[in-house]
């Protein structure tokens, strides 16, 4: 009887032998139009990861990541646009804004748990979706701000940008992948282990000595730069930012993704991210009302896999695995 | 009273001075009095309700008291937060078991035993730290909670339950150590075997425990202390106590309360 863990690193590694070799293989074997669904989807599971580190690992559920992903996507149009930065200080732009925001917002939700919480991340939200369209003059208001893409690396003449779709795809995978990666070592450090402790029990968490509200004012700081790094990255992507994106209802899909791809695993947002974003390209060719059956799934899965997609995967692998007795 | 260098020696553990807890118009705690000696294991009893938790709760900094002072070894922490009080070194269980549910055994014991020593590190392994992983080993081996370090707390049955709160107790590498009913759901062997622990636990750390087992008070208390209605009773050796005609009225000679059948005034 094979393992599960061997199971799952052979699909890992399948998976990231197909995700590298995406901008070659799609274009040869189908339309290639599904390289910019793939790297759309890389991008909003590292969004929803910033979901599931949160809720997750450390048990607060936030409405208001959208907040975040707009900072990232107004730092970096922002910073191209009226600042006329280049690439790289552009994404130092779409990645401090929202570290900034996500501190200060989090000085007052994290002494929130529960619903209260999650109330006062959508307020957050609310409040700054509604000031992006009024400010029209900075974020161009209902239309957004579009940007000419700036390059990414140039050596002599030569020069690397997300105009390049296969340039962009691997710097958008890469990424990700190492956002993931850095994740996987939080998880088993100790930083991790007092999120989970927290979790779990925060009453106890701080009878045995850690400091409940600084650990969780540090997760969701951490989670604003998970969330803002993946609006960066989306306005590269789609060279144009736009308060739509601040809505809470951006929040609320991302945490669709987590909950049914599995909620406390590190690739549960991956997971559930792919599942609705093709969903959604496969269907919405042929019936507009895709949605339905985004709900029906997800219905589907909380009521039957309520740890997710990667939850039921494991629980029956360990069935299947386990030594009969 | 005051500390002299003299008395150093003698310096109770825990001083608690005046203290009081009401709750709406109910006193849970009665200007309770209070000084532990070092070296010695000190016993809380008292019927239900008697505001034996709540004084817990006070020492620990779970509650705030609404008058009076507490001192852990001539230091005074009335008015710290627990995790600060839990730094200083008091551990306490809790009288509802709680642990961390979805950590294992051994992930249980590791954080608690390095929540002190810093968990802001985001890179290193847990399995690096040498320290904290051989202290686990020990606790583990201590309470032979060895066999199950690797299944998921929320699996244990309540003794194990029990026994794992013990371990992230003394995990934490506590000078004061709260057992609030420790022994309460455990089997009659469990029982035995953690009375035991318990005991060899007393040679190295001050501990106070709740318990309601009249027997296993009797056996292991080096002092009593007995509460009733947010006040205390009585105090003193189990001698004394068992002797006390106003705590054989109130609390030990109610042949109809089943909890305390077991009276030891009868033996
Ligand atoms: N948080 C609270 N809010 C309101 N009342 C409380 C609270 N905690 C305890 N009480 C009340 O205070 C009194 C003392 O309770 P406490 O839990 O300290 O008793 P105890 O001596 O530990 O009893 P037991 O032996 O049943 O555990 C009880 O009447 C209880 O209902
Ligand atoms: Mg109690």
């Amino acid at each position: 009887m094979i393992a599960r863990t061997t199971i799952e690193r052979g699909l890992l590694w399948g998976t990231g032998a197909f995700l590298l070799s995406v901008p070659w293989l799609i274009p040869a074997l189908a339309d290639r139009f599904w390289v910019n669904v793939i790297a759309e989807i890389l991008i909003w599971s590292l969004f929803a990861s910033s979901v599931n580190l949160l809720f997750g690992y450390v048990g607060l559920l936030s409405f208001g990541q959208a907040l975040f992903f707009g900072f990232g996507m107004y730092g970096v149009a922002i910073g191209v646009e009226k600042l006329g930065l280049g690439f790289w200080p552009a994404l130092g732009l779409g990645v401090a804004a929202p570290v900034a925001m996500a501190f200060v917002a989090g000085v007052f939700a994290v002494r929130l748990t529960w619903h209260y919480f999650a109330i006062i991340t959508v307020v957050f939200s609310l409040i700054f979706y509604f000031l992006a369209l009024t400010m029209k003059p900075l974020t161009g208001g209902d239309d957004g701000i579009s940007f000419t893409l700036p390059s990414t690396f140039r050596f002599g003449a030569s020069e690397w940008g997300f105009a390049q779709e296969a340039f962009q795809y691997l710097f958008i995978l890469f990424t990700v992948a190492a956002c993931l990666y850095a994740m996987r070592r939080l998880l088993g450090s100790p930083l991790g282990k007092a999120f989970m402790a927290i979790r779990d029990n925060d009453v106890r968490a701080s009878l045995i000595g850690l400091n409940v509200y600084w650990l969780r004012l540090i997760a969701f700081v951490i989670a604003g730069f998970l969330a803002g790094l993946s609006g960066a990255l989306f306005a590269f992507f789609g060279r144009y930012a736009s308060a739509t994106y601040m809505f809470y209802h951006v929040s609320g899909e991302a945490v669709v993704w987590t909950i049914v791809g599995g909620a406390g695993t590190l690739l549960g947002p991956l997971v559930g991210t792919s599942l609705f974003i093709v969903i959604r390209e496969v269907v919405s060719t042929h019936w507009q009302h895709h949605s339905l059956i985004v709900g029906a799934v997800a219905i589907l899965i909380v009521i039957y896999a309520p740890r997710g997609v990667v939850g039921l995967w494991r629980d029956l692998l360990d069935r299947w695995s386990a030594p009969k007795s | 009273m005051s500390p002299s260098s003299a008395g150093r020696a003698a310096e109770p553990i825990l001083r608690i001075e005046g203290l009081t807890k009401r709750f709406g118009g109910l006193t849970a705690v009665d200007r309770v009095t209070l000084a532990f000696a070092p070296r010695r294991l000190h016993a809380i009893i008292g019927p239900n309700g008697a505001g034996k938790t709540t004084l817990f709760n006070l020492i620990s900094g779970f509650l705030p008291s609404d008058e009076g002072r507490v001192f852990f070894a001539g230091q005074e922490i009335s008015r710290l937060r627990p995790h600060r009080i839990s730094r200083l070194g008091i551990s306490r269980t809790l009288q509802v078991k709680s642990v961390f549910q979805q950590l294992t055994v051994s992930e249980n014991l590791w954080i608690t035993a390095q929540a002190k020593r810093g968990v802001m590190n985001p890179f290193r392994s847990t399995s690096s730290y040498r320290d904290t992983c051989e202290k686990v080993e020990r606790v583990l081996e201590q309470l032979e909670l060895t066999r199950l370090a690797d299944r998921q707390a929320g699996t244990l049955s309540y003794g194990d339950v029990a026994l794992l709160e013990i371990g992230m107790a003394i995990a934490a590498d506590p000078r004061l150590l709260l057992l609030d009913e420790p022994i309460c759901g455990m089997s009659p062997a469990e029982t035995e075997r953690t009375v035991v622990k318990i005991r060899e636990l007393a040679q190295t750390i001050d501990i106070v425990i709740i318990e309601h087992d009249m027997e296993v008070v009797f056996e292991i208390a080096d002092d009593i202390t007995v509460m009733a209605q947010g006040a205390i009773l009585a105090s003193g050796s189990p001698k004394e106590i068992a002797a006390n005609e106003e705590v054989r009225e109130a609390y030990l000679g109610r042949p109809e309360d089943e909890d305390y059948t077991e009276e030891p005034a009868r033996a």
